[in-house]
């Protein structure tokens, strides 16, 4: 029985500049006094975005084979770990869309710092729409622990799994996300991810540092 | 009664959901819908009959999905043939009377177009051609492209539509509830764009249900002149004891949609979540409706991928500032393809104002075709602004039209035989608002009236084209005051005689009346405002002069077009501001010697304008600029360079140093003008192909050129055998690749292989994320860089030099 594909109006996300300056790899440590052209980035994009998402429940039974996902079947150990419990997952879709993109262009043209900075800017713009879906998402099911989101490419849960993540949410037509033939998104400030659902009171079986680990690496997105 | 007859008149119903009564069927998740046409002809048949007896006129063909880019062509062939066989079958056994027809249903192709995405606007529309062709052998009646949410994909189906059947097409988009395509589009962008194309209806369907789709179909009404079309949900999708449900009832849903016939809309139907039930009512309620007789609309419009510009209203400024005539900069740039150059001069025009840019790339010994084509599909990446694509060239001008996302402005044709042969059938093709030059064979006319004389020829050859009056201006062309002392008046005097015997709109490129004269902005500003009040809709102009843009904006204000004097307040309150930058003494701010510690300091503070205007002053009192590169500016960054590898500096203060020492180079280079400068090691830089990423390798071309290598930037998804042309070209010692996905090392493995064989003299350095030591040796690179300053060290090794 297939779940209903629902789509998620995210906004501009609220620029945070430490989140973006650490993006941009200064880390909060340097960030004092460092004298970049942030606001100038900031004032470009004000207005233009709108974070989007797709996203679908789908069961999880364990089977012979590996973890079946209800849209693949994957035998990642990494992912089997974080669904410890858990008995249903939400796969989603989110994406700053191609004026992201487009901004980003005209940023490096302009210099390649302002470049690097719209590239953050884009990454804290999807991230937090990440963060606003899954907190929607937590309260659309409070009866449930959600696991923090994982996506293919991490660990080793193939990010060929993206071709079936594409399949299952519609993203092309629903949010305007396209994967290509060496499985980039575009537009390119987007991410898919799986988020574990356990029923309430479980224990929690992941790891601070895997979140890290991942928030780290979404600047490549 | 023809096809294209009973859509003029309305309403026509077509059909409602597919997928949503497959899944009913027994369609599994992530089934494709396309496949049943083989494996459930007689679902599929059943189904369209349902329709059909619901009351529909036209059902689709249940082909959305089928694309070269998900099926090979063979399977493309057998879905479309057994989905056309299913609507026939439907057709020739349903109860219901009337004439039925079979449209063939075409969806987006799953990919997003180049510069966007991957896939190139002419692959585009060789894969729609190939799923029209075969509609069209199997005898469907309409063609209807629908979901589209890129304009640009739209184009391109609309155009294989066009160019490979005969049969009338509508054209569908999905919008956003900001009213926005995924890609930016607008209403009244979509629709200049597809009537131009020749779209035969346009409209809107899916993503949301009739009451919020009803501004965006309102907007359509107002600017469509053919008819429009509406295909909305019923409303959004819900999980209901585990079935999808969708949240508007029938009678809502109808409501929402008939309500919209008074004002025009007159073809109608349902997209996900509608079944025949919600067509039946529809089609109750609606069927002795009868929607406005269509009127066309007189607006002249032009268009961009997300915006409209209309040039009835207030006078548009048309910039002029990408045209090499008597512009150096811009032919240097223009010969060597610095487009980064030219796009800069596009966002320069944009910031000030400018609501067109005209694109004139005419140098002699360039390939124009190539290149007006390419500078088209660079500006209209990043620029949200209309074009006037501007070329005496058809060979030119065909293939950037073509390209042109949106409906642009074609400058130009004239009264000459031979250019209206080849321009006119352009315009009539891709749409445009031509601009039309009052001359011919024999020259310009000396009077107004002869002007006009031609004008009128123009225009009685445009119309019997089938191009629309209002998709024609005419320029009554500037002449340098200079040399005839009539030329001004003449000009004027013909362009208020034009506008007031054909009504059309006129543009005036008005530097020209300055030509040989000083003080040129004086008397080409009053020339500007003469035209302006003599009626002028579009000014070709520099928007980057404040007395040119001056005079515009004042003009608008004194006749009313300026609610409150906004934009007029906005100019002059920025005057002084620009006036107090340009007028900077270089010693005002600037030091009064030219110390190492200055020039130093602001080079390791990232400080851009310091660091010019300290090097300036160094050059002023007579240093010699090669030793200032040496003795300061590379000691300054060498400090950062340690302090980036003992990570006490980071990467956005390694760049903003980077580009303070750029802009000392560029002071320096200005001053040593054509003297010999220290031998510069040539290299090549590319992101690989499949592989878009470009921001590491954009800092590593920073920072090698801060260090003195002559850096040839050849993008991303850069194909091996165009790294390996560049190599050979520059015989460069050097080639720098970057990747960042496990799935585009491969490319790179193949490109370092494919250098080494071809041109074994040069060293390949590589990057990117995924990379480590011992991959960058497996693949047989020379080196690996794990950031922008290790690439520089490694590459002073690899070639000792050139710091």
């Amino acid at each position: 029985m297939a779940a209903a594909l629902h789509t998620a109006e995210l906004g501009e996300i609220a620029p945070d500049e430490t989140e973006i300056l650490r993006y941009a790899m200064l880390p909060r440590s340097a960030q004092d006094g460092a004298d970049l052209p942030l606001d100038a980035c900031l004032a470009e994009i004000r207005g233009r975005i709108r974070c989007r998402a797709v996203w679908r429940e789908f069961p999880l039974i364990r089977t012979e084979e590996g973890l079946d996902l209800g849209f693949a079947v994957t035998r990642s150990k990494d992912l089997g770990r974080r669904l410890s419990g858990c008995e249903a997952v939400l796969l989603f879709c989110c994406t700053a869309g191609t004026e992201m993109d487009r901004l980003i262009t005209r940023a490096t043209l302009r210099s390649p710092v302002h470049g690097l900075l719209m590239h953050a800017i884009g990454a804290q713009q999807v991230e937090g729409a990440c963060d606003a879906l899954c907190a929607q998402l937590a309260a659309l099911f409070p009866e449930y622990t959600l696991s923090p989101r994982y996506s293919p490419g991490y660990g080793d849960l193939p990010l060929a799994l993206q071709r079936d993540v594409f399949a299952a949410l519609d993203c092309e037509r629903l949010i305007g996300v396209t994967l290509t033939d060496s499985l980039l998104m575009r537009p390119s400030k987007s991410v898919t991810a799986i988020i574990g659902m356990k029923k309430n009171n479980a224990p929690d079986t992941v790891s601070k540092r895997s979140i890290l680990l991942y928030r780290r690496r979404s600047l490549c997105v | 009664m023809r096809l294209t007859d009973l859509l003029r008149t309305g309403p026509f119903f077509l059909d409602g959901g597919m997928g949503t009564l497959l899944q009913a069927a027994g369609l599994r998740p992530g089934e494709a819908p396309e496949t049943w046409s083989l494996s459930h002809p007689d679902v599929i048949t059943g189904i369209h009959r349902a329709y059909y007896e619901a009351g529909s006129h036209m059902v689709l063909t249940n082909t959305f999905g089928v694309h070269p880019l998900r099926y090979p062509l063979s399977k493309c062939e057998a879905m479309i043939r057994a989905a056309v066989d299913c609507a026939k079958a439907a057709r020739d056994t349903c109860a219901a009377c009337g004439e039925h027809f079979v449209g063939l249903d075409i969806g987006p192709c799953g990919r997003l177009l180049k510069p966007l995405g991957t896939l190139d606007f002419e692959e585009a529309v060789g894969y729609f051609a190939q799923i029209v062709r075969i509609g069209a052998a199997c005898g469907v009646d309409a063609v209807m492209i629908e979901t589209m949410n890129d304009g640009y994909e739209t184009k391109a189906a609309l155009l294989a539509a066009k160019e490979n059947c005969d049969l009338p097409v509508l054209v569908s988009n999905a919008y956003g509830a900001d009213g926005k395509l995924m890609t930016g589009g607008t209403p009244e962008a979509m629709v200049a764009m597809l009537e131009g194309l020749g779209a035969d209806a346009v409209g809107v369907n899916c993503s949301l249900g009739p009451k919020a789709l009803r501004p965006i179909v309102e907007r359509y009404l107002a600017a469509a002149s053919v008819p429009v079309l509406m295909k909305p949900n019923a409303g959004l999708p819900k999980d209901v004891n585990g079935q999808t449900v969708y949240d508007i009832p029938a009678d809502d849903f109808v409501r929402g949609v008939v309500g919209l016939v008074p004002l025009g809309l007159r073809i109608m139907g349902g997209c996900c979540g509608t079944t025949p039930m919600y067509i039946r009512a529809l089609r109750h309620c609606a069927a002795n409706m009868v929607p406005p007789p269509l009127a066309e609309k007189r607006e002249t419009v032009v268009s961009s991928r997300s915006q409209a510009v209309a040039l009835n209203g207030a006078p548009v400024i048309i910039g002029e500032r990408i045209n090499p005539t008597g512009k150096k900069r811009l032919r240097q740039a223009l010969t060597e393809g610095d487009m980064a150059y030219v796009l800069n001069e596009a966002i320069k025009q944009e910031e000030r104002g400018a609501q067109v840019l005209d694109v004139n790339v005419g140098v002699p010994g360039l390939d124009e075709p190539a290149l007006l084509t390419r500078v088209t599909e660079e500006l209209q990446a990043i620029t949200d602004l209309p074009l006037q694509l501007d070329t005496a060239n058809p060979a030119a001008m065909e293939p950037a039209l073509r390209r042109y996302n949106g409906k642009a402005m074609i400058n130009s044709v004239n009264g000459s035989e031979a250019v209206m042969n080849a321009v006119l059938p352009l315009a009539k093709k891709y749409g445009g608002v031509l601009v039309a030059l009052t001359m011919d064979e024999q020259g310009i006319p000396a009077t107004a009236e002869g002007r006009l004389a031609i004008a009128e020829r123009i225009l009685a050859r445009a119309e019997a084209e089938g191009i629309a009056r209002k998709n024609i201006v005419f320029d009554t062309l500037t002449m340098p005051v200079s040399a005839d002392g009539n030329a001004a008046r003449t000009t004027l005097e013909a362009l208020r005689l034009i506008q007031c015997r054909t009504g059309c709109g006129t543009v005036l490129g008005v530097s020209n009346v300055s030509f040989g004269l000083p003080s040129r902005e004086t008397i080409g500003s009053a020339f500007l405002t003469a035209a302006l009040q003599s009626g002028l809709s579009a000014a070709i102009m520099n928007p980057c002069s404040d007395a040119m843009l001056g005079a515009m904006l004042s003009c608008r204000t004194l006749n009313g077009q300026d609610p409150n004097c906004g934009e007029y307040i906005r100019f002059a309150s920025a005057l002084p501001a620009l006036q107090a930058v340009s007028a900077a003494p270089s010693g005002a701010a600037a030091p009064d010697t030219a110390g190492q510690e200055g020039l130093h300091r602001a080079v390791v503070k990232g400080l851009r304008e310091e660091a010019a205007r300290w090097t300036r002053a160094a050059l002023d009192a007579g240093r010699d600029g090669l030793s200032v590169i040496k003795e300061e500016i590379i000691p300054a960054l060498d400090e950062v360079g340690r302090g980036f590898e003992a990570k006490t500096i980071y990467l956005p203060q390694l760049m903003m140093s980077a580009e303070a020492a750029e802009a000392a180079f560029k002071e320096i280079k200005a001053a040593m003008g054509g003297q010999q400068q220290a031998t510069r090691y040539a290299m090549v830089l590319a992101t690989v192909r499949g592989d878009v990423h470009d921001i590491g390798k954009n800092i590593v071309r920073l920072l090698m050129e801060n260090y003195g290598f002559a850096v040839t930037d050849l993008g991303k998804d850069v194909p091996p055998e165009d790294i390996l042309a560049a190599v050979q070209r520059l015989h460069a010692p050097l080639c720098g690749l970057s990747a960042l996905m496990t799935t585009t090392v491969p490319a790179m493995a193949e490109t370092v292989a494919l250098i080494h064989r071809e041109a074994p003299w040069c060293k390949v350095i590589v990057g990117g994320a995924v990379l480590t030591e011992a991959y960058a040796k497996d693949i047989g690179a020379d080196g690996y860089a794990p950031d922008a300053m290790a690439a520089v060290r490694l590459a002073e090794k690899l070639t000792g030099g050139p710091a």
